[in-house]
C-alpha cells in the first residue's frame, strides 16, 4: 500500500524504492542488456541461452528466512531435457520454527531503511549526527586530537605515479598549450614522468603588457611544486632581430616593462626540468625562460613549453625509441671502457657512450668542395632506417706517402672515435653490454687477382656500413631491434704515379639498413582427433 | 422428596466446581504464558531490531495484563467460592480487558512469533471458557 503524504514545499528526494518481489530480484544479473553466463534468473536470457548453462549460480532466492512463510522463486535446470531448460517455481517456504516471525506491526524491521538524503534543511542536523568520530570509516581519526597530526603531515611527501598531475600550493602545474585553437590554454596540467614539448600563440599588447600575467615570469615559478620550490635555472633574453644571449645572473626576477615604445622581459618560452627520485617524489624543479621583447606593431607571439623528467643521480639519456628504434633517431652506439681487453670482463663494465646522441655513430658529410682532404672532419650522424651516402674526391700526387695517405683515409672514412658496439634497442642502458651488438669489421681489397705485387700500398677507398635489423614483438606493435652491424672497408691498389702527375679517385661512405625480420607465421590449432580407443580388456578371453 | 431433590441437585452448592478449577489451572498457565511472553520479548529485542519506543509499551502492557490477571483470578475466585455475584461480575469486567490485552499480543505486538500466537490462542479460548462457566454462575448465583 502507497502512503500517501500531504504535500510540503520541498519534499526530501529518497533514494529508489527496493525491490522486494522474489520473482523479479536477480543478484547474478550484472550486465546490462545482456545475458550472463549460469544466471539462470537473468531476464535477458532467452530459452537457447538457458540450454548452455550447467549449472544455475543462483538456485533460490527468497525473502527473510526468518518469517514463518515466505515466498521463493527457485531456478533450476532441467539437464534431462534436450536442450536442457530452466525451471522456475514460485513457492511458499514455510520456516518450521515455532520462533518464526508470524506477523509484524514494525514496517522497518525487516528490510534496512534507505538513508536520509541529506538536503539544506536537514544537513546541519545530520551531520551533527554522523559527522562524529564514530561514524568515520578510518580508525585514525578517532584520535580526537589533531595537533599530534599535523607534524607528520608536514613529513609525508606526496608520492607520484606516471601520469598523474603534478600538484602545486594552489592548483596544478601548469603548462599552456593549445587547445582547440593555437591559442594558449591554461588548464593543461603537467603529468609526472609525462616529457611534453608544447608551443602555443598568446595575444599580447604594448599597452597592456605588464597586466598580462602568462607572459611574466612570476606566473610561471609562483606557485611551488608543495614542498619544492621552483628555481630559475637560466634566462636566455632574444632581441628583436632573434638573437639570443644568456643572461649571466640568473637569480634575478625580470618582470615585462615598457621601455621606449617596447615591452621587454616577455616570457618566450619556459623549459622545466623536474628532478624526482625513484620512489616518485619531486625534489627539485627547475625552469630556464627566453625573454623577448614585443614592439607596438606585435598583436601575438609563439610561446613555447617544455618540461623535462631527470630521475636524481642519473644523467638523462636520449633514448633513439622505447624500446625499439624510431625511425629518423639516431643510432646508439658506444665503446668499451680501456683496459678491459677480455670481453669476459667486459660483460660487467658499463660502455661509455659520447653525450651527444648525433655524435654516437657518425658518417662523412660530403661538403660543396668535394675535396676530402679539406672536408674539416665535418660528420653527419647516421639516423635509423635513413639509408644514406656520401663521399668525397681525394686527388692523389706523386709525393703522398702511403702510411700517412691510408691513416687519413681512415680518419676520414671512421671518424674520430669510430665505436665498437652498437644498441640493438633504442633504449639499451649502457651497464646493459648483452644488449649491444659489437659492430663486425670486414675488409675488402679490389686487389686484381693476377697483380703479383702483395707489398703495394693499399688505401681504404670505401666504407660501407650495413645495418641488419628486424621487427621484435608483437605483431600490432613491431618493435625495431638491430641485430647485426657489419662495417666493411674496401681498399685499393695505390699505383705509384709518375711525378707530376696527379689522380682522382673518389671516396664513398654509406650506411645500408636491411630488413631482415622474418614473416610472422600463423599458428593454427591442430585438428580435432578422434580419441577412440577400446578398452584394454575387450578381448577378454582371448587377450 | 423437595429437600431430597435439592440434595441430589446439589443446590445447596452454588459454586460452579468446573470454574474453580478454570481458575487454578489458568493461575498455574498465566505463570507461564507471562514468564514465556517476557523471555520472547527479550530474544526478540536481541535478535531483531527492537527500538526502546516499540519495546516500552509491549513491557508496559504486559505488565499491566499480570496485574491484571491477578486481580481477575482473585476476584474470580473469591466470587466463586463466597456465591457472590458482585466481585464474578468485576472478574467478568476485568477479563474483557484482559482480552483485550490477550488480543494485542496476538494481533498488534511488535514481532508476532508463531509462540506467541499459540499461546495467546490458548490464553484466548481458555479467557472464553472461563466467560461461560463466569456467566453461568451469575445466573445461578443471581436466581
Amino acid at each position: 500500500p502507497t502512503e500517501t503524504r500531504a504535500a510540503a514545499p520541498a519534499p526530501p528526494r529518497s533514494g529508489p524504492a527496493p525491490v522486494t518481489d522474489v520473482a523479479k530480484l536477480c543478484v547474478c544479473d550484472l550486465l546490462v542488456a545482456q545475458c550472463d553466463v549460469n544466471c539462470c534468473c537473468d531476464p535477458d536470457c532467452s530459452a537457447a541461452d538457458f540450454s548452455l548453462f550447467t549449472t544455475c549460480s543462483v538456485p533460490v532466492v527468497t525473502g527473510d528466512s526468518r518469517l514463518c512463510s515466505q515466498k521463493a522463486a527457485i531456478y533450476s535446470l532441467d539437464v534431462e531435457a534436450n536442450p536442457p531448460e530452466r525451471i522456475f517455481k514460485l513457492i511458499d517456504q514455510v520456516n518450521p520454527s515455532v520462533f518464526c516471525i508470524y506477523d509484524t506491526n514494525y514496517k522497518q524491521a525487516l528490510s534496512f531503511s534507505s538513508p536520509e538524503m541529506p538536503t539544506p534543511e536537514n544537513f546541519d542536523q545530520l551531520l551533527e549526527r554522523f559527522g562524529s568520530a564514530t561514524f568515520s570509516a578510518e580508525p585514525d581519526s578517532w584520535n580526537m586530537n589533531t595537533d599530534a597530526q599535523n607534524p607528520s603531515d608536514a613529513n609525508e611527501t606526496h608520492r607520484y605515479q606516471y601520469g598523474v598531475p603534478i600538484q602545486t600550493a594552489d592548483a596544478f602545474l601548469r603548462l599552456p598549450s593549445p587547445v582547440v585553437s593555437s591559442w594558449c590554454s591554461d588548464a593543461n596540467p603537467a603529468g609526472f614522468l609525462i616529457n611534453q614539448v608544447t608551443k602555443c600563440t598568446r595575444s599580447v599588447s604594448v599597452e597592456k603588457c605588464s597586466n598580462i600575467q602568462a607572459v611574466s615570469m612570476l606566473f610561471y615559478i609562483n606557485s611551488s611544486i608543495l614542498a619544492v620550490n621552483i628555481t630559475v635555472q637560466s634566462i636566455v633574453v632574444q632581441s628583436l632581430n632573434g638573437m639570443r644571449t644568456l643572461l649571466n645572473g640568473s637569480d634575478v626576477l625580470r618582470l615585462p616593462m615598457i621601455l621606449d615604445d617596447l615591452c621587454i622581459n616577455i616570457v618566450l618560452g619556459v623549459s622545466y626540468h623536474i628532478t624526482y627520485t625513484d620512489s616518485g617524489e619531486i625534489i627539485a624543479a627547475a625552469a630556464s625562460f627566453v625573454l623577448g621583447a614585443i614592439n607596438k606593431e606585435a598583436l601575438s607571439i609563439q610561446q613555447s613549453f617544455e618540461i623535462s623528467f631527470t630521475q636524481v643521480n642519473t644523467e638523462p639519456v636520449p633514448l633513439s625509441g622505447n624500446p625499439g628504434y624510431v625511425v629518423g633517431l639516431p643510432v646508439r652506439a658506444g665503446f668499451r671502457p680501456q683496459g678491459y681487453p677480455f670481453p669476459v670482463e667486459c660483460l660487467f663494465v658499463a660502455l661509455i657512450l659520447n653525450t651527444n646522441k648525433y655524435s654516437q655513430l657518425t658518417l662523412l658529410q660530403s661538403t660543396s668542395n668535394q675535396d676530402c682532404l679539406a672536408a674539416q672532419g665535418a660528420r653527419t650522424p647516421i639516423l635509423f632506417g635513413y639509408n644514406m651516402i656520401s663521399g668525397c674526391r681525394l686527388r692523389i700526387t706523386a709525393a703522398m706517402k702511403c702510411q700517412p695517405l691510408t691513416q687519413t683515409l681512415l680518419d676520414l672514412l671512421k671518424g674520430q672515435s669510430f665505436p665498437e658496439y652498437v644498441a640493438s634497442f633504442g633504449n639499451s642502458q649502457a651497464q646493459n653490454v648483452l644488449d649491444w651488438v659489437p659492430i663486425t669489421h670486414l675488409h675488402i681489397s679490389e686487389q686484381r687477382i693476377y697483380n703479383t705485387f702483395q707489398s703495394s700500398c693499399q688505401i681504404p677507398v670505401s666504407l660501407e656500413i650495413e645495418v641488419k635489423w628486424t621487427k621484435y614483438g608483437s605483431l600490432v606493435n613491431p618493435q625495431a631491434r638491430i641485430v647485426n652491424v657489419t662495417a666493411t672497408i674496401t681498399t685499393t691498389t695505390l699505383k705509384q704515379l709518375p711525378s707530376g702527375r696527379e689522380r682522382t679517385i673518389p671516396v664513398t661512405s654509406s650506411v645500408v639498413f636491411t630488413d631482415i625480420s622474418s614473416p610472422a607465421e600463423p599458428g593454427y590449432k591442430a585438428w580435432p582427433t578422434i580419441n577412440a580407443k577400446l578398452p584394454f580388456d575387450f578381448f577378454f578371453p582371448f587377450v | 422428596t423437595s429437600l431430597l431433590r435439592e440434595i441430589l441437585n446439589n443446590s445447596y452448592q452454588l459454586s460452579s466446581v468446573p470454574l474453580q478449577i478454570l481458575f487454578y489451572v489458568n493461575g498455574i498457565y498465566y505463570i507461564f504464558y507471562f514468564l514465556a511472553t517476557l523471555a520472547m520479548i527479550v530474544y526478540k529485542s536481541q535478535v531483531f531490531s527492537y527500538p526502546d519506543d516499540f519495546l516500552a509499551p509491549d513491557l508496559a502492557l504486559l505488565f499491566i495484563m499480570a496485574i491484571l490477571e491477578v486481580l481477575r483470578l482473585y476476584l474470580g475466585s473469591k466470587g466463586n467460592l463466597t456465591e457472590e455475584e458482585a466481585p464474578l461480575g468485576l472478574s467478568l469486567v476485568i477479563t474483557v480487558g484482559s482480552v483485550i490485552l490477550s488480543v494485542y499480543f496476538l494481533v498488534w505486538q511488535t514481532y508476532v512469533l508463531k509462540a506467541d500466537v499459540i499461546i495467546n490462542a490458548v490464553l484466548l479460548s481458555t479467557y472464553g471458557l472461563e466467560s461461560v462457566l463466569k456467566v453461568i454462575a451469575i445466573a445461578a448465583f443471581v436466581s
